[in-house]
């Protein structure tokens, strides 16, 4: 080190810039103390895609989930949050009389979609819950607000419940204490099945064999697919028709120049695992 | 001539220098800003954990979890990691006589990703706590903490890549060329070694990361079992960038103490080249031993055995330095300012923290410890009790450099007193509480289990008074830079030996010409 040095006076730090970053540091943790308690409920929101794919919630495409199985049938209900003018009763949809708090009956599968109106002059939210009394626990993804952020007056939103078990279910308005004051309506839910629904019952194998033959083929310029012959042409596509019990054989064979994998759904549009699984793809 | 005020500018002037002590000054501020807040958050914890079954003061699971995770990403990512680039910045270019850092623009870009970093950190707040393992942080954990947290560390996991080029770089090629590489000062050596241990180590962490967020946003199932994947892949890959990063943020304090305890014993050091054989033999060991963070998932035997045995080698390195600083110290007039008193302090606790590693890695005893507290205290005694203690006494050496100014050696004292004191009652307790079989990371315990009830009550008082120590710290850091008694700018601790100083730096306003 040089003497020299000491000919300059050293400059030394001062309060006045002491404060300058002080105000600086504590005033980043100031904006963002704002930031985040202003958002508080954002951060931690929402569960990412592969939770919710895990729960069903969305396919892995990011589609929304595949319709409730066959036989499930959509009810759409409408109901309003309604007080009476001393505040001493509150119900949906009307105080007294046949429309008070309707009871809903569906079976297992079918989506219920609720039209809730906050048509009171309370907060008011609306869910569905399979516990018999008290403003929950409500069923996952069908509330309508909650009770610390509930619906304002005249607010509306739209719920949806697919019940997968049979039994009895409520829909309450979730704030604490108007359950009781009779914000409660029931929800019947009956063993799926009914008259559209296929039997579940087993069918017993009748010992019958079939054998049929199928080859995959594709026009010269690539651009029609199709079953033994192309669209037009004798042999099409053909039906086949075999009874129940029948065990089903298909030889396949690929005569196009593409790749194929041959398979057995019940319905393309609506494919059902567990119709599925009770057919035996051979390839 | 003095570092922070060499010719009095302005703030801002300051935030966007590119000068190698500006930069350092800013990490060196934003490591103990994130020091203080990520402390409150763990006197929070402790508190609530003294008082079984009521909820006082964390009134959910979820926030409590938050908390720790903050807690831990904080000290270790903004507080450990700047704090040594800090002081690597200011010393490293005056040890290898180079005027600055090799790129100093770089070196700025890779200080101002830690203040982005650090905001998506804090304002996610995410629960996924500091490993963030799979599952839990693939399907549960919610969002938008979790991808907030993973951007987060991504950005600080490329800033301590650049500064890591921009380290190795400086040493390796901008050296004054009459200075050999093996007289390089043991400091900056911990800087190369832990520079070259961060380019191996973190792609793999980076990776991880990147796997982490395309598993949560549905399009890949590298560590979700129900997409077919591995949750104990993302432990490897976890580990093989977070057991070297150990040596990462341990390294440079045991560089600081390489720096403290000649000086402050008015001796020579004892050996330059065991230091230089220590350091590297742990940088190279580092990457031998990341599977002893997962004996209990089921590994095979001879995996087991063969990372016991990395393991255990880290203990003869470790004992070089121990040995290195005592034989420094033998014989010396050893003057006790703050300075030498923390990093005193620091030798002592890292002794009984590489004890109780030793335990540790021994895997039959890994099974009974194995995600108590037991593995809580011995991380904490080395985080706290060698590595903070080595960054405190630093940053003691340091101000009368920085800031013209002495701090208060009274305050110092109850400082050092309270930190040793409150470190040895947390985490020595916390040891025995995993020895009774507490979990770490659990919000609640039964208040029927006295035991545990009185241990965490003794570590929570410790804790308090390990806080208080930095309420005396952060009021003589603000009181000194202020109004402390104006620094001998030659000799501030009154050493009289004719070392360099770290006032040296060569004119810090040379960027202004461009």
């Amino acid at each position: 080190m040089s003497h020299n040095e000491h000919e300059e006076p050293i400059p030394r730090t001062s309060p006045r810039r002491l404060a300058k970053m002080l105000a600086i540091i504590i005033g980043i943790q100031v904006v963002g103390a704002v930031i985040f308690f202003t958002h508080y409920d954002y951060w931690n929101s929402y569960l990412p895609m592969a939770g919710k794919i895990q729960e069903g919630l969305i396919t892995p495409g990011g589609q929304p989930p595949p319709p409730p199985p066959p036989g499930g049938k959509t009810i759409n209900v409408s109901l309003k949050f309604v007080e009476s003018s001393d505040f001493k009763t509150y119900a949906f949809n009307a105080i007294s009389g046949p429309d008070n708090n309707p009871e809903i009956h569906a079976n297992a599968g079918d989506k219920l979609v609720f039209d809730v109106t906050n048509g009171g002059k309370s907060f008011h939210a609306f869910a569905v819950t399979d516990s018999k009394e008290g403003p929950g626990p409500a069923i996952e993804g069908t509330t309508i607000g909650t009770a610390d952020n509930p619906m304002k007056p005249g607010a509306s939103g739209q719920a949806t419940f697919v019940p997968s078990q049979p039994g009895e279910y409520y829909y309450i308005c979730a704030v604490p204490g108007h359950r009781e004051l009779g914000m409660e309506g029931k929800i019947e839910v009956a063993p799926s099945g009914g008259a559209e629904q296929p039997s579940s019952a087993e069918v017993k194998p009748t010992g019958n064999k079939v054998e049929f033959t199928l080859s995959f083929v594709m026009s010269s310029d690539f651009k029609q697919y199709a079953f033994n012959a192309l669209p037009g042409q004798t042999g099409h596509n053909p039906d086949i028709k075999v009874k129940s019990g029948d065990t089903v054989t298909i030889h396949i064979k690929n005569d196009s120049k593409s790749f194929h994998s041959f398979g057995v759904v019940v319905d393309p549009d609506n494919s059902s695992a567990t119709q599925q699984s009770r057919v035996q793809t051979i390839h | 001539m003095v570092l922070e005020l060499r010719k009095p500018r302005p703030v801002w002037q300051i935030m966007f220098s590119t000068h190698h002590t500006d930069v350092a000054l800013l990490y060196t501020i934003t490591g103990l800003a994130f020091l203080f807040m990520a402390g409150v958050l763990a006197l929070m914890i402790r508190t609530h954990l003294f008082f079984p079954g009521q909820g006082i003061l964390i009134s959910d699971p979820a926030t409590f979890n938050r908390i720790f995770t903050v807690h831990g990403l904080t000290m270790l990512f903004l507080f450990a990691l700047p704090f040594a680039a800090g002081i690597g910045n200011y010393l490293v270019p005056i040890m290898v006589r180079y005027k600055d850092m090799a790129y100093p623009k770089l070196n700025a870009v890779a200080f101002w990703m830690n203040p982005i970093g650090g905001a998506l950190l804090w304002l996610g707040f995410s629960d996924t706590s500091w490993v963030s393992y799979a599952p839990y942080s693939v399907i549960r954990a919610p969002g938008p903490a979790a991808d907030m947290m993973i951007f987060g560390l991504k950005i600080l996991g490329i800033s301590s890549i650049l500064s890591s080029i921009n380290f190795v770089v400086t040493i390796l090629k901008c050296k004054h060329p009459d200075l050999p590489l093996r007289q390089v000062p043991l400091f900056a050596w911990s800087i190369l070694t832990v520079s070259l241990m961060t380019l191996v180590a973190m792609p793999s962490y980076a990776a991880s990361l990147i796997m982490l967020l395309t598993d949560r946003l549905g399009v890949s199932g590298f560590f979700n079992p129900s997409a077919g994947g591995d949750p104990i892949a993302y432990l490897h890959l976890f580990w093989f960038t977070f057991h070297p990063e150990v040596y990462i943020f341990l390294l440079p304090a045991i560089g600081m103490m390489y720096e403290l305890i000649p000086r402050f014993s008015r001796k020579p050091l004892f050996s330059q080249a065991s230091g230089i054989f220590a350091f590297v033999m742990l940088g190279l060991i580092g990457f031998a031993s990341w599977g002893h963070h997962m004996y209990s998932t089921g590994m095979d035997f001879t995996t087991k055995v063969v990372f016991m045995i990395g393991t255990l080698a880290a203990v003869p390195a470790s004992g070089m330095h121990v040995f290195n600083f005592l034989a420094t110290m033998w014989g010396g007039r050893i003057r006790f300012a703050a300075p030498m008193k923390f990093a005193v302090g620091g030798i002592a606790l890292f002794f009984s923290a590489g004890a109780g590693g030793v335990l540790n890695s021994a895997m039959p005893l890994d099974f009974i410890t194995h995600g108590t507290y037991w593995v809580v205290g011995h991380m904490h005694l080395f985080l706290t009790g060698t590595i903070a203690f080595g960054f405190v006494a630093m940053a003691y050496y340091m101000f009368p450099f920085i800031t013209g100014r002495m701090y208060s050696e009274k305050l110092a004292n109850i400082h050092f007193v309270g930190m040793m004191w409150g470190t040895v009652q947390v985490f020595f307790t916390q040891h025995l509480l995993g020895l009774e079989g507490m979990a770490r990371r659990i919000y609640d315990y039964p208040a029927e289990y006295t035991s545990w009830v009185e241990l965490n009550q003794i570590a929570t008082v410790g804790a308090w008074i390990l806080g208080g120590s930095f309420v005396f710290f952060l009021a003589n850091l603000i009181y000194s830079v202020a109004k402390g008694k104006e620094a001998n700018m030659d000799d501030p601790f009154g050493l009289g030996g004719k070392y360099y100083y770290p006032y040296q730096a060569k004119n810090p306003t040379h960027h202004t010409g461009y």
